[in-house]
């Protein structure tokens, strides 16, 4: 192979400056550069038997797409005039191209009429551009020799009604993609190998799965996570719907499991700082923040036999600094020095920065012997390679308070959804004893407002619906009635989503338990001032009349929303997100776990919302598909790299400092300086390509020659 | 007290209520202005808004047409419109924004206002003056608060802010860039604290006056029921007066409680005054010169209270 490629070299250079002189002059500067001869590398790549233009013989395949193309344009049409494009030697058409049978009938008409390329008019090179290569490969071409014309998405479903509008386009289109094709060359892609470590960048329940999955498959794991302890929102729950198991028991676990797990190595109090490279070669940064407080481990490093933190907790009882505690929604105070809550992992105490006076009490209530507490801790830097990431850094809740009418943060007893999940729960601020935050009382008249924030098109709160919501205020209901006997929950509520297996069973096990629910959004929320009750006015809608109902307690089932920091992380890794602000999957059905970035992966509330049963499935989707590329052992990269032209190159530097991807330096070559390209990094943006003063740089799949043919084929009509 | 120079004219429209039944309210506006540098020149000509109640929910087009003509007279002068009542703005300002974004109501208005040899161009602006009040570009509460000579210390006031100049909250354009919320906002609040005074939360402040949208002209009991409402919040707040920026939210507060006295046999006797009025009293103009006299309930205890 190696051999027969460079034999090809030069025959390959002259060929290209013949294929040059072809193409039809847009303007002088342009045909300058297109008559530049392919660099050597470039004609390294290339196969024997490459066609020049002239002997170029192209198969045009036209696709109905059942009638999503078929219905709004004349497939006739557009075949007999396909064959009147120069270089098109056959065309054919069919219903679905795709299918076994339509990839049976390129490989066929290749055969048969000794094609040198292929174009298929149909959807998106998004949607089967793999799909149509791998067809051509089959037919016993460079799979580089396809090109797709798009004549769905961007023609049928757009122009539905114009018929013969959509026709004319959809023969532009196909001439536009002949004049490609006949000047496409064959390349090989390459291999690189993968980094045998993943990466998890955030360690709520869809993290920790992901990680633990990674981990039993034998991956050595870094698992990232920004706050002190792991578990995310799970974490904060009491009971999980609608199998009211406790989410502690079932949780609890997993985290320690997730702690002792040697494949696992958990950074917590640490954040991604920077990113370099792709996919099997990731170079990540890591932010060790200064927690002020070392493990066991980092004390043996530095010397300190039997020394770190043991969370005992004598730094807490003296520190005196007081603060409100994040993972209590503010609802019980920590110290300075403090821990989430007594079952985190891992238990290392953290000292706010931001809080902490410095006045060393902690440090001498450590003593001597563990001196775990180091009050001038510095942040660290660290690097690691991965070859695979996963993003799961779930959600925040909306600040519901900018939904004014409801009063939350004006009145004392209109609370959230995840104040109520803790006033309930067993471990938290009250010991589990719901009361309403004025004067301790128990509630007897519980409303609870459902859609908070979500399905809300007045621009202050979230178009989309949350999907947990419906079916935690179930679950809420069911524990008040549980806890509280004689008391009763009020459901306002738009439509009750409750869509998961199980689920509508337990809709109906809640309403026989008593709860009340009322059909109508809530307009505005009154507080009675001496009682501190509630007035909640609604429009019924199936009774048809306006409700004012007095309660003790409200509680706002808020909309959520992606973390704050989601786009500074998802810029780190070159993910998109959708217009609502979650990290956007490749292809929503067929590949939700997938991104837009080679080897980066998405498990979790993260990509949208979900619950708990939904974001286990995610993560451990991620994880199979995370651990893919590890396992082959290597990658191939798209064959898209700049090439330099050597001869052209002047070695003046520009593109260097152009190339967003760091891919492009200067080397010394025959006594020459020019530039050289790293073709694994170079992701083929053609910023280089289009700036080069000299027309040194050649973009392979998109060389200048084959663009200018395009713009001639639809500038000229297809005249030369 | 210098009159600062004035660096802002607006074409003045006075609506209907403000000049028969307060025309306190104008000669406030236009005296208070004056000293914050904005000159309001009268709009000559000017015809009813037309009351988006009585007109707006009968006859749409007719409601168009109207405040159309309205917007050619300040188009003509070549200057944008203040007013100092919600209704007003409602139909002057919604029907400008509607006919700059519709191209087909646009034209259909300028067909009927041929008859007239008007055309409606879209070239003028409408701002509330308690907008103007409110936002830097124009005055700002600083301003407000550095004209201020007697400054009305220890009084308690009460906000109604009124429904038109906020809601419908999706296209109040002002609204969202400045005065930020429609369902608890507090820009009023400042404004009256700009004066000395103490602006005091009541109850379901946002509630309508009971006026609005024809139900005081076609159901008197249920709108007097209304504002009883908020009468018995506001008192229960312990205010010396209510502030309001609306000629006939004023007029349902003021006579509404000589009303509300004859119908439900209670009397509250509580000062109503427009922003304007108050604004007028701070910056030293004396009751008669602002109209108070002309107030159905007697403004003399609060006028007591803080001269
Ligand atoms: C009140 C309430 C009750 C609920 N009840 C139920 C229920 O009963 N049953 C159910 O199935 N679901 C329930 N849910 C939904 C459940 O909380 C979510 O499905 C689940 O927590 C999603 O997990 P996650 O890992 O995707 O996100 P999270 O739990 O939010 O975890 C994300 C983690 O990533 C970390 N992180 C974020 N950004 C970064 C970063 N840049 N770098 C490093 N780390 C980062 C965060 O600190 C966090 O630890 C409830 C939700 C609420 C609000
Ligand atoms: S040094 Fe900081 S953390 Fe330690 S006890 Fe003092 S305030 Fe608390
Ligand atoms: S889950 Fe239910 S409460 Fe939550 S936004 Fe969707 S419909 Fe509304």
């Amino acid at each position: 192979m190696m051999v027969e490629k460079k034999k090809t070299t030069t025959k390959k250079t002259e060929t290209k400056k013949q294929e040059a002189k072809k193409v039809a002059p847009v303007k002088q500067e342009v045909k300058k550069q297109a008559a530049a001869p392919a660099p050597a590398a470039q004609n390294a790549v290339a196969a024997p038997g490459a066609t020049t233009q002239k002997d170029a013989r192209i198969g045009v395949f036209i696709c109905h797409c059942g009638t999503n193309i078929a219905g709004s344009m004349d497939i006739q049409a557009v075949q007999d005039y396909a064959k009147t494009i120069p270089h098109v030697a056959y065309v054919d058409n069919y219903k679905y191209m795709c299918s076994m049978p339509g990839q049976t009938l390129i490989q066929k008409a290749v055969k048969e009429n000794n094609l040198t390329g292929v174009v298929v008019a149909a959807c998106t090179p998004r949607l089967h551009e793999p799909t149509f290569r791998t067809a051509t490969k089959d037919a016993g071409l460079n799979p580089f020799r396809f090109e797709m014309a798009n004549i769905r998405d961007q023609n049928s479903w757009v122009h539905m009604h114009d018929r013969e509008g959509s026709t004319e386009k959809a023969k532009d289109a196909v001439r536009i993609a002949v004049a490609k094709a006949a000047l496409l060359q064959d390349l090989f892609p390459k291999s690189v190998p993968v980094e045998p470590a993943a990466m998890v960048v955030g360690a709520g329940v869809a993290g920790m799965q992901a990680s633990l999955d990674l981990a039993a498959a034998g991956i050595k794991t870094y698992l990232i996570e920004s706050d002190m302890s792991i578990g995310g929102r799970m974490s904060q729950l009491d009971k999980t719907f609608p199998t009211l198991d406790c989410s502690q028991c079932i949780l609890t676990p997993k985290m320690v499991d997730v702690g002792r797990s040697e494949k696992i190595e958990l950074m917590t109090w640490s954040e991604v700082e920077n990113v370099e490279g792709y996919i099997g070669n990731f170079e990540v940064t890591i932010k060790k923040k200064a927690r002020g407080v070392m493990t066991p481990k980092e004390a043996a490093a530095k010397g300190i036999v039997g020394g770190g933190c043991n969370g005992c907790g004598d730094c807490d009882a003296v520190c005196p600094v007081i603060k409100p505690n994040v993972f209590e929604v503010g609802m019980k105070p920590r110290k300075a020095i403090y821990i989430n809550h007594p079952q985190v992992v891992p238990l290392i105490y953290t000292i706010d920065f931001n809080a902490c006076v410095k006045c060393g009490l902690c440090v001498t209530a450590c003593g001597p012997e563990k001196r775990a507490i180091d009050l001038n801790m510095q942040d660290e830097f660290i690097k690691v390679k991965v070859g695979t990431v996963i993003l799961a850094t779930g959600y925040d809740i909306f600040p519901i308070e900018n939904k004014q009418e409801w009063g939350y943060k004006r009145y004392e007893n209109v609370i959230t959804s995840l104040e109520f999940e803790r006033l309930i729960c067993a471990s938290g601020p009250t010991g589990g004893h719901l009361v309403r935050p004025s004067d301790g009382q128990t509630p007897m008249r519980v409303a609870f407002v459902l859609c908070a924030g979500s399905r809300d098109n007045t621009g202050i709160g979230k178009p989309y619906c949350s999907r947990f919501c419906c079916m935690y205020s179930l679950k809420h209901a069911h524990q008040i009635v549980e806890k509280i006997p004689g008391c009763v929950p009020y459901i306002f509520y738009m439509d009750i989503r409750s869509f998961g297996k199980m689920y509508e069973e337990f809709y109906y096990r809640i309403q026989n338990e008593g709860a009340k629910f009322i059909r109508g959004r809530v307009a505005n929320i009154l507080e009675d001032p001496k009682t501190k009750n509630l007035h909640v006015y609604a429009d019924d809608t199936l009774l048809d009349r306006p409700v004012d109902m007095e309660v003790d307690l409200v509680v706002l089932a808020a909309a959520i929303e992606p973390k704050a920091d989601t786009n500074r992380t998802r810029k780190l890794f070159g993910v998109s997100c959708s217009q609502d602000g979650w990290l956007l999957e490749a292809h929503p059905k067929l590949n939700p776990c997938g991104t837009t970035t080679a080897g980066v992966f998405l498990a979790g509330v993260c990509q949208g919302p979900k619950d708990i049963p939904d974001t286990v499935a995610q993560a451990e989707g991620a994880a199979s598909a995370a651990s893919i590329p590890i396992h082959m052992g290597e990658v191939e990269l798209e064959p898209y790299f700049a090439q330099c032209i050597e001869e052209k190159c002047a070695g003046c530097g520009m593109c260097v400092n152009l190339c967003p991807y760091s891919a492009l330096s200067l080397v010394e070559k025959n006594g020459r300086t020019v530039m050289q390209v790293t073709e694994a990094k170079c992701k083929g943006c053609g910023t280089c390509g289009g700036f080069c003063p000299g027309g040194a740089i050649w973009m392979q799949h998109f060389a200048t020659p084959q663009i200018v043919a395009q713009i001639d084929a639809f500038l000229l009509g297809g005249e030369e | 007290m210098s009159e600062s120079k004035a660096n802002h004219t607006f074409a003045f429209y006075l609506g209907c209520i403000a000049p028969n039944r307060y025309p306190g309210c104008e000669s406030a506006a236009i005296k208070t202005c004056k000293k914050l540098g904005i000159d309001l020149v009268p709009l000559k000509g000017a015809s009813c808004c037309p009351a988006p109640g009585a007109f707006g929910a009968i006859d749409l087009n007719v409601w168009y047409a109207m405040a159309a003509r309205n917007l050619v007279l300040a188009e003509q002068m070549k200057m944008d419109i203040a007013l100092l009542c919600n209704g007003c703005y409602k139909s002057i300002w919604e029907v400008n924004h509607k006919l700059k974004h519709n191209k087909d109501l646009r034209d259909g208005v300028n067909e009927v206002l041929k008859e007239i040899d008007m055309e409606y161009k879209g070239t003028c602006n409408v701002y509330h003056i308690a907008e103007l009040l409110y936002n830097e570009k124009y005055v700002g509460v600083n301003k407000v608060r550095d004209s201020v000579v007697t400054p009305m210390t220890g009084a308690r006031i009460a906000v109604h802010y009124g429904c038109h100049l906020t809601k419908p909250h999706k296209d109040r354009e002002f609204e969202k860039s400045i005065m930020l919320n429609t369902e608890h906002p507090s820009w009023m609040e400042e404004l009256v604290a700009a004066i000395g005074a103490t602006p005091v939360e009541y109850r379901n402040k946002m509630q309508c006056c009971g006026a609005g949208g024809g139900v005081r002209g076609y159901d008197i009991v249920h709108s007097l029921d209304i504002t009883n409402e908020k009468m018995i919040n506001i008192m229960e707040a312990k205010a010396d007066a209510l502030t309001n920026i609306c000629p006939f939210c004023q007029l349902q507060f003021d006579r509404g409680q000589i009303e509300i006295k004859e119908k439900f046999g209670i009397s509250y006797d509580l000062p109503v005054l427009h922003f304007c009025e108050l604004l007028g009293l701070a910056q030293g103009m004396s009751p008669q010169e602002l109209g108070l006299d002309l107030h159905a309930i007697s403004c003399e205890p609060f006028l007591q209270k803080v001269l």
